[in-house]
């Protein structure tokens, strides 16, 4: 009896010790973080100068004016214009991300749920299309794209993420673990059509799966400079990444403070973004899929 | 909590973004643009492509005629804008439409050579090239898209004579004795002292003195580390780093890195090898590399010790020391204490050439600005404006606007070059000369890779890391493996 | 009879299949056999898409392969690139899992665990440029935060230049890129979890399994599929390892202490001679190493699991059968 109670004793004293142990971890890391955050605020309210001749500091002599100043920098030169921008970055990132994720969910899906004789070719295809090192692949592709005239087309970085392999795979091995073939076939008797099996049982299964992929895809269209810089060559289908490469402004003198303001206002909607799809992962979706 | 914070996050976009139109004076309003792009994105791509069809963003003139204009700054385009805005028949008959892409990662240079490559309606009928790429585009792969001055249409030789360009710019802009391309500003170079310093330590802070004691246009450093030990025993630095001194050295050289398809070491520039090591070695510098916080430091003073000169383009002067002197007037910082004068080797640093097509159709209105740009002397020319800082062509009352050195020296000789941050020194005659001394001769469409590997093998000789053999054979090795040669 | 029924199915999986085969072979299928054929052709030369093939112009087929492999800096660049990744690897999944284990664990009622989570994806957020000039600025030379903070703890000390050698360019590249990538992992991790049905902890509360058991008997093995996807791609990833090194350090710094192979191939393609033939070959080289790489991982993860699935498989079609 006392024995027990020693040992219940010991573990909440572990217990607790845990806690701080876990606290300060996350703190250290959480302080981590936000460092570049800080410092990516701190540089938008600074002149040039102050940028160049210290970037960590957090002081400006006079950070309002200094904002204003920025702004008026970014606002005046016509190449960065923050709504045009702002929405091809959206219509770029958000119809991406959408074909990206459901599109690669449906691969998966025909690669797990059904047996065809193809099935295992077409798998090891997508994994070695993820394997390929894009570099010089990039060369081939911006050639095409400018002899087929896809240039200037928003298109032309939307539609390629319909084949993604990599959340093909995540999304692949995601529902060999928690795709029950039970709820299919019970949807099968009810009478439901594959397709519809699809999308009303198994994307809603998908969630946190889609979540994770969703933010990623999101992140990385959102951020993506090179290709937007060649294959957008018109300054009203630029995004915001690309606008903020063009406030290099004159050849000798460059506006540092204007491009860490520029920076902000393209990771702010990123953030945004971030926080509601993190809804997904945070909380833990109740998931209908019994896998016992 | 992350409630809160997601939510505070929203607001905080939404007021970035309502502050962002009405500041870029955008008639749009933040939810009326969301609600299009959400109308857009049930539909197919196909159907985002046809709601944006307004004008490039840097569109001038009214024409039928259609010249595009490829560029990496704004720089240009501003200048076309305001030539568009002077010649009410070239922009009734032309419009120049714009397109700049920036050189992050050679975007620009990839897409550029997309675009030549493939020709057609579309195709840049105007370009830019910078110091760094200019040899690509006027004498190596892509030279053959460049037109002559003569094919488009301009008395180039008679030109040049009367408007004395700089010869460095006319090399670097040949291909085979045919002027491709020319530049406006020109980056014959100066050294750059202190002149309290050079009282200090040579009791003189006469730029004709000084430069006697340093060594002028000798094409050797000698008398230099000779005057670099003096400043030592004051615990003064004669340069801030080796960067400094690689830049002229680079130039100093009379035949590229690559000669007949093999690797050439000029004995120029083999010779920062030992710079390097001795800066180092001797304590001779403060040891900070180009663009470096170190840097801006000692341009105002305030590094580990004063540094004693910068070599350096007047736009060194006009946009890099002058901010970062840590003053605007006479007293504060080291404003106003600076002196241009010849240094021991000439070189020059940096420059913006332009281009036409050889295939472009619209080679007359090319020509036009072309002309206007590089080759045009008188006070309505590019160069006596851009000289005597009369334009601003940010059209921004916020930019200041500096007297720049141009490519004509019968320009400079016409225009007042007298620089408050240089103690009212009229800098031009020591740039005119910059421009004379400096040479293009040894440059190759490969000197941006090579200079990389060369100056990265001196650091490491300078520093110990290798001995001298060692860090040529590591050269050599990175050379054959990265370039093929 | 199950066969039968499975193959009334298969047609399912080619038609949804068809989305995926259309946009890969609009869009990336040309470039993918572009850069193949080319590794064997003479094309270089900026703006140039004339070629022939090697044996045309009287060289082995295999030069530029030859060409690559010879070359110093492609076995330098390969092997600083697992040096980096490995460096960068095992922290990252380290404190990958480990977080995973406290933000998931069911009984530890850790306040603000879900701030944490949300707040700790965030480094990815931040572009590899800015990253890059953060990091550059801290380690400065010789005024940088790093360098002062230290000549504040011990005065007289000499600044010194982190940036230009071997040892702290590797170091400080392998730092950020874990900082950048632990929280993706971590992400990846946590999915995997939460779709583990609860009903299985439960039941490993009720037979009194503790923690760090039920992470390491209930939960890995259960999230086996996700973390194999997490080591392929972290493998993929950095092998192909790019934007960090070179943007914080570049290929001409420190002697070519933080060049990788993707960088090679870049200067192979871009650093004035063009040379892309060459770069084409290297591409597909360090394709085939991922592929042989990836090939292990798969065997090695996978034998036990594939039987335990199958054998699921079955018993699940039983059971459908059943309630047929």
């Amino acid at each position: 009896m006392s024995n027990n109670e020693v040992k219940l004793h010991s573990i909440k004293r572990n217990d607790t010790i845990l806690k701080v142990v876990i606290y300060i971890v996350c703190i250290i890391f959480s302080i981590m973080t936000l460092f570049p955050f800080v410092i990516l605020i701190a540089n938008s309210y600074k002149t040039s100068i102050e940028v160049q001749e210290s970037t960590l500091s957090l002081i400006s002599k006079h950070p309002i004016q200094n904002l204003k100043f920025n702004w008026h920098v970014i606002s005046s030169k016509g190449t960065f214009k923050p709504m045009v921008g702002f929405r091809n970055s959206f219509i770029v990132a958000t119809l991406s991300t959408i074909l990206n994720v459901y599109f690669s969910s449906l691969t998966a899906y025909a690669i797990t749920a059904y047996e065809w004789k193809l099935r295992e070719a077409f798998n090891a295809m997508i994994m070695a299309v993820m394997m390929i090192p894009g570099t010089v692949t990039m060369i081939g592709f911006f050639q095409f794209a400018y002899k087929i005239g896809l240039v200037n087309k928003l298109s032309a970085l939307i539609l390629p993420s319909i084949a993604a392999p990599m959340t093909v795979f995540f999304m692949r091995q995601y529902l060999q673990a928690s795709l029950s073939m039970e709820i299919v076939q019970s949807a099968r008797i009810d009478g439901a059509g594959e397709f519809r099996i699809f999308n009303q049982i198994v994307v809603p299964l998908m969630k946190p799966a889609i979540a994770t992929q969703a933010i990623f895809a999101y992140v990385g269209s959102w951020n993506n400079l090179f290709s937007p810089m060649i294959l957008l060559t018109d300054g009203n289908k630029k995004t915001l990444p690309v606008m903020v490469s063009l406030l290099n402004g004159d050849i000798y003198k460059t506006e540092y403070g204007a491009i860490y303001l520029g920076l902000l206002i393209t990771v702010l909607p990123l953030i945004v973004v971030y926080a509601f799809l993190s809804r997904y992962i945070v909380e833990g979706v109740a998931l209908g899929g019994v896998k016992s | 909590m992350k409630k809160v914070i997601a939510s505070v996050l929203s607001v905080a976009m939404v007021a970035a973004f309502a502050t962002a139109c009405n500041g870029g004076g955008e008639t749009q309003a933040s939810g009326s643009a969301t609600g299009d792009t959400q109308a857009t994105q049930g539909s197919d791509g196909s159907e985002t492509e046809a709601t944006t069809t307004a004008k490039q963003v840097k569109t001038y003139g009214t024409g039928s005629e259609k010249i595009n204009l490829w560029s990496f700054t704004a720089e240009i385009p501003n200048m076309v804008n305001y030539y568009v805005k002077q010649n009410p028949d070239f922009a009734s008959k032309y419009t120049v439409e714009c397109t700049i892409i920036a050189t992050n990662g050679g975007a620009y240079q990839t897409a550029l050579d997309q675009a030549l490559s493939a020709g057609g309606d579309t195709a840049p009928d105007m370009y830019a090239a910078e110091a760094a790429f200019i040899i690509k585009y006027s004498q190596g792969d892509m030279a053959k898209y460049a037109a002559t001055y003569k094919e488009l249409g301009i008395d180039v030789d008679a030109k040049i004579k009367d408007a004395q360009i700089a010869g460095y710019t006319i090399e670097a802009g040949s291909r085979d004795g045919e002027v491709v391309a020319l530049g406006y500003q020109a980056t014959g170079s100066a050294m750059i002292y202190r002149a309290d310093l050079a009282k200090d330590v040579f009791g003189t802070d006469d730029p004709a003195k000084i430069e006697e004691i340093f060594g002028a246009n000798s094409g050797s450093w000698d008398k230099f580390w000779a005057a670099a030990a003096k400043l030592k025993e004051k615990n003064i630095s004669v340069v801030s780093g080796s960067g400094d001194m690689w830049n002229v050295n680079e130039k100093a050289a009379q035949t590229g890195w690559i000669v007949n398809n093999q690797l050439n070491i000029d004995p120029k520039r083999a010779e920062f090898l030992d710079i390097a090591k001795k800066l180092k070695d001797d304590g001779l510098s403060n040891d900070a590399s180009g663009w470096s916080e170190a840097w801006f430091a000692d341009m105002a003073g305030t590094g580990a010790k004063p540094v004693f000169c910068f070599f350096g383009p007047a736009w060194l002067i006009n946009y890099t020391m002058n901010e970062h002197c840590g003053g605007a007037k006479l007293g504060e910082g080291t404003f106003g204490q600076w002196r241009v004068c010849t240094p021991p080797v000439g070189f020059f640093w940096g420059g913006t050439w332009v281009l036409g097509r050889k295939d472009s159709a619209k080679k007359e209105g090319v020509a036009k600005l072309i002309e206007w740009i590089t080759l045009d002397t008188s006070e309505k020319g590019l160069q006596y404006l851009w000289a005597n800082g009369l334009v601003d062509w940010d059209e921004d009352p916020a930019t200041a606007v500096a007297k720049d050195t141009v490519a004509s020296a019968a320009v400079m000789s016409k225009s007042d070059g007298k620089v408050d941050f240089c103690g009212g020194q009229d800098i031009f005659p020591i740039f005119i000369k910059g421009n004379q001394y400096a040479s293009a001769k040894a440059m190759t469409q490969y000197d941006e890779g090579i200079n990389g590997y060369f100056t990265d093998a001196a650091t490491q000789y300078a520093e110990g890391n290798l001995d001298k053999d060692a860090a040529i054979d590591a050269f050599k090795t990175k050379v054959n493996d990265n370039l093929s040669f | 009879m199950r066969n039968k029924k499975l193959v009334d199915y298969a047609k399912y999986g080619y038609i949804f299949s068809i989305p995926f085969i259309l946009a890969f072979c609009i869009f990336t299928l040309y470039p993918v056999v572009y850069t193949f054929i080319i590794g064997f052709t003479n094309l270089k030369g900026a703006g140039n898409t004339e070629f022939q093939f090697l044996p045309a112009v009287g060289k082995n087929l295999f030069q530029n392969f030859m060409d690559v492999l010879k070359a110093k800096t492609f076995k330098q660049a390969f092997g600083t690139t697992c040096i980096i990744w490995i460096m960068n690897f095992i922290p990252q999944i380290g404190f990958a899992l480990l977080f995973t284990a406290w933000f998931t664990d069911r009984r530890s009622k850790v306040k603000g665990t879900g701030l944490f989570k949300i707040l700790f994806y965030m480094p990815n957020i931040i572009t590899a440029a800015t990253m890059a000039i953060l990091f550059q600025k801290l380690f400065g030379y010789p005024i940088g935060a790093v360098n002062q903070l230290l000549g504040h703890l011990q005065p007289g000390r000499q600044p010194y230049n982190y940036l230009i050698n071997n040892v702290p360019i590797k170091l400080i590249i392998a730092f950020v890129q874990f900082f950048q990538w632990y929280g993706h992992t971590m992400v990846n991790l946590t999915a995997g979890v939460i779709g583990i049905s609860p009903e299985i902890f439960e039941a490993a509360e009720i037979d009194g399994a503790n923690r760090v058991q039920t992470f390491f008997r209930i939960t890995i093995p259960c999230i086996r599929q996700i973390m194999l996807f997490v080591l392929v791609t972290s493998l993929i990833g950095g092998l192909n390892m790019f934007d960090i090194p070179e943007l914080l350090v570049g290929s001409k710094q420190g002697n070519g202490a933080a060049i990788t192979t993707n960088m090679y191939i870049r200067n192979l393609a871009f650093d004035g001679s063009y040379l892309y033939n060459r770069a084409a070959a290297a591409s597909v080289i360090l394709f085939l190493v991922i592929v042989a790489l990836s090939a292990v991982l798969f065997f090695v993860m996978r034998d036990k699991d594939e039987a335990k699935i199958k054998k699921l498989k079955k018993a699940e079609l039983r059971a459908a059968r059943k309630g047929l």
